[in-house]
């Protein structure tokens, strides 16, 4: 498949209709918190930080095409960090290093890209199938050590995180992540956004179709494996970081679990792996089975999570993002694109690696 | 205080353990050697299995001895639907596709275990714990080692299937050649379904026999997958002896690492070994390296 083939949606993101319309939902979004109830505005900034664990992963999955089954142990290790950072006297830390949360974040986020710069060059010794096991069998180490370390951790109960972000009788402390959390939003996705457009991207995408040629054609795939993997292990830290302070508790089975690495899978697989809107996409549609489905099947609800990512990934392949490009976006769409290059679903036969000129 | 009698008895638990550990990844090594895919959602098959056997056991009192052969053929059949329904349509298509729709699979075996059985763990307890022949430097307890000896003999029929009869012969050419074994009239579709319905009975098989052994929860899926594919890059993709050596390494080694770590690192010193093992040869320590491709 070709690389212009499968990202359409590139130029499509300089149309200004489109422009507009993201402009539009951040401040809608912006505005949950003023004007919604607590539990509303909590639901949405878990679906933000699902957008950020989808679009971090989509970078080294979809796009690098390394399949890490590992994704938990960044966010895990990100909101540990922040919360031993805010709270360190709970872990035994002086009460010294103790920082603000919003610095904390950061810092867990940092933590998370040092945690993969150290151990990627390792795992990426391993490729396809071993590199899935490998990440998943890395992410679960992580885990059981950490729920080991009882002093650091908390053990399996966990412990409470400081934090107080409240602004006088108007905002409440979870008003407050809510924004931090959207703000961190548009960062993962405008970072994420120039990495694919970049360069780096292109070399990212030529590993995923071929390695081989690619390194043939002086591309360093480690380097670009790497990149992916910490810019990915960095969000996906600092998403971790948030959810943390945002619900001020934390204990290795909330944080660490492979239920992060699923929620991930699931959030891209839904929207269009290997798809820029994809997982924005696909985290809506994520949120509402979460939260609508376990309204109406009560348990049955992970189910039929399970079962949807069969389908899509057998029958849509493409996700809600290639359906969106069905029936929406060649209507948006200028002559740039030749409608007849752009039709998904089936994955085109062309796969040169000479599509370079074409780059822009 | 870790004196030599408890150390020689870990190993022999170790080493009995060992043999259920080669059953589980037994199934997923023919899987990953013929089909090129790893079934993530092999140790959620075990899950499966367990609870087969110890429903079986908790309605009508038959032992798991025997609930294993029940769990053995609904495993198969489940393989084989898998195969036919799902899988047909991702083999073949690279490895980002067969990986997420086991992972899907796995979801739903999971959540299906939590909402038929609740998320207590439950064992066979079949009520013989003490029996067992006291040899005097360790103790042989009569479930470990039954369960080995019916574990050695799964692993013995399976080879013997493989080597002798035409159809495990049949699922040996694809093995080493699937175009090939297409172009001399093997019909290369119905032996992944077969392989695929080995491969999940053996993880029923295992299931089983660890429920006469150890409490079974819904969520060891990701442990037991984990320790199955240890054991495949221990003893090599393909090799069915490599598979009993590489169980009994991890069994004994895990064993020996809860007795000097304590019981919270019996999982990571198996994950530990693994991941070195992986990065330093993953053809196995003990693989012939050309069956992996």
């Amino acid at each position: 498949m070709s690389l212009l083939q499968r990202h359409p949606e590139q130029s499509l993101l300089r149309n200004r209709r489109l422009q507009g319309i993201v402009a539009a939902a951040v401040v809608v979004l912006a505005l949950v918190p003023l004007t919604t109830t607590d539990s509303l505005t909590g639901l949405i900034l878990t679906g933000l930080v699902f957008v950020m664990l989808g679009v971090s992963w989509n970078l080294l999955a979809g796009y690098a095409g390394q399949i890490s089954l590992g994704h938990a142990a960044f966010f895990g290790m990100g909101a540990y960090v922040a919360a031993w950072l805010t709270t360190p006297g709970a872990a035994g830390f002086p009460a010294a290093i103790q920082l603000p949360i919003l610095v904390a974040v950061v810092v867990g986020g940092l933590a998370a890209a040092l945690i993969a710069l150290v151990i990627g060059p390792v795992i990426f010794r391993l490729s396809g199938h071993y590199f899935a096991i490998g990440t998943l069998a890395l992410a679960a180490v992580i885990e059981l050590v950490m729920l080991d370390q009882r002093s650091l951790t908390g053990g399996s109960t966990g412990y409470y995180v400081q934090g107080d972000l409240s602004v006088g009788g108007i905002l409440s402390h979870g008003d407050v992540m809510f924004f931090l959390t959207l703000v961190a939003t548009v960062a993962t996705i405008a970072v994420t956004y120039r990495i694919i457009e970049g360069s780096g991207g292109l070399a990212m995408q030529a590993i995923h179709d071929d390695e081989a040629a690619a390194s043939s054609l002086g591309v360093n795939p480690l380097k670009y494996k790497m990149y992916a993997f910490v810019v990915s292990s960095f969000f996906a830290g600092v998403a971790g970081a948030l959810y943390g302070h945002y619900t001020l508790y934390i204990n290795p089975a909330s944080t660490l679990a492979v239920t992060w690495t699923i929620d991930a899978l699931v959030v891209v697989i839904l929207g269009g792996m290997g798809t820029f809107a994809g997982p924005v996409l696909g985290a809506g549609l994520f949120l509402l089975l979460d939260t609508g489905l376990a309204a109406i099947v009560g348990s049955v609800a992970t189910t039929i999570e399970g079962t949807l990512i069969i389908l899509f990934i057998i029958f849509l392949p493409q996700g809600l993002y290639g359906l969106a490009e069905d029936y929406l976006i060649t209507d948006v769409a200028d002559s740039e694109d030749p409608p007849s290059d752009t039709v998904s679903g089936d994955e085109a036969v062309d796969t040169e690696p000479g599509v370079t000129p074409d780059e822009e | 205080m870790v004196t030599g009698e408890l150390v020689s008895q870990s190993i022999v638990n170790g080493l009995l353990l060992g043999g259920i550990y080669a059953v589980a990844a037994l199934g997923l090594s023919l899987v990953f050697g013929i089909m090129d895919i790893v079934n993530l959602a092999h140790g959620h098959m075990l899950m499966v299995g367990a609870y087969v056997a110890i429903l079986l056991f908790a309605a009508t009192g038959i032992t798991p001895l025997l609930g294993m052969f029940l769990a053995i053929g609904l495993l198969f059949a489940l393989g084989i639907v898998l195969q036919k329904v799902l899988l047909k349509h991702v083999v073949g298509e690279g490895i980002e596709q067969p990986i997420i729709v086991l992972f899907g699979l796995a979801l739903i075996l999971q959540n299906i275990g939590q909402l038929v059985l609740g998320g207590d763990a439950r064992t066979a307890d079949l009520g013989i714990p003490g029996s067992g022949i006291d040899l005097g430097f360790v103790f042989l307890s009569l479930p470990r080692t039954v369960t080995f000896v019916v574990a050695v003999l799964l692993i013995v029929s399976t080879w013997a299937f493989l080597q002798y009869t035409r159809t495990g012969q049949a699922i040996r050419a694809t093995a080493q050649n699937r175009t090939a074994a297409k172009h001399m009239g093997i019909d290369t579709d119905r032996i992944y379904v077969i392989t695929l319905g080995i491969g999940t009975a053996l993880a029923g098989a295992a299931g089983a026999l660890l429920s006469m052994l150890f409490p079974i929860d819904p969520y060891i899926g990701w442990s037991y997958l984990l320790k199955a594919f240890a054991v495949v890059v221990l003893g090599g993709v393909g090799s069915i002896l490599g598979t009993l050596v590489g169980g009994v390494v991890l069994g004994v080694s895990e064993n020996l690492g809860a007795l000097y770590l304590g019981g919270g690192y019996r999982n990571v010193v198996s994950l530990l070994i693994f991941l070195g093992v992986l990065l330093l040869k993953p053809e196995g320590l003990f693989g012939s390296g050309g069956d992996g491709e």
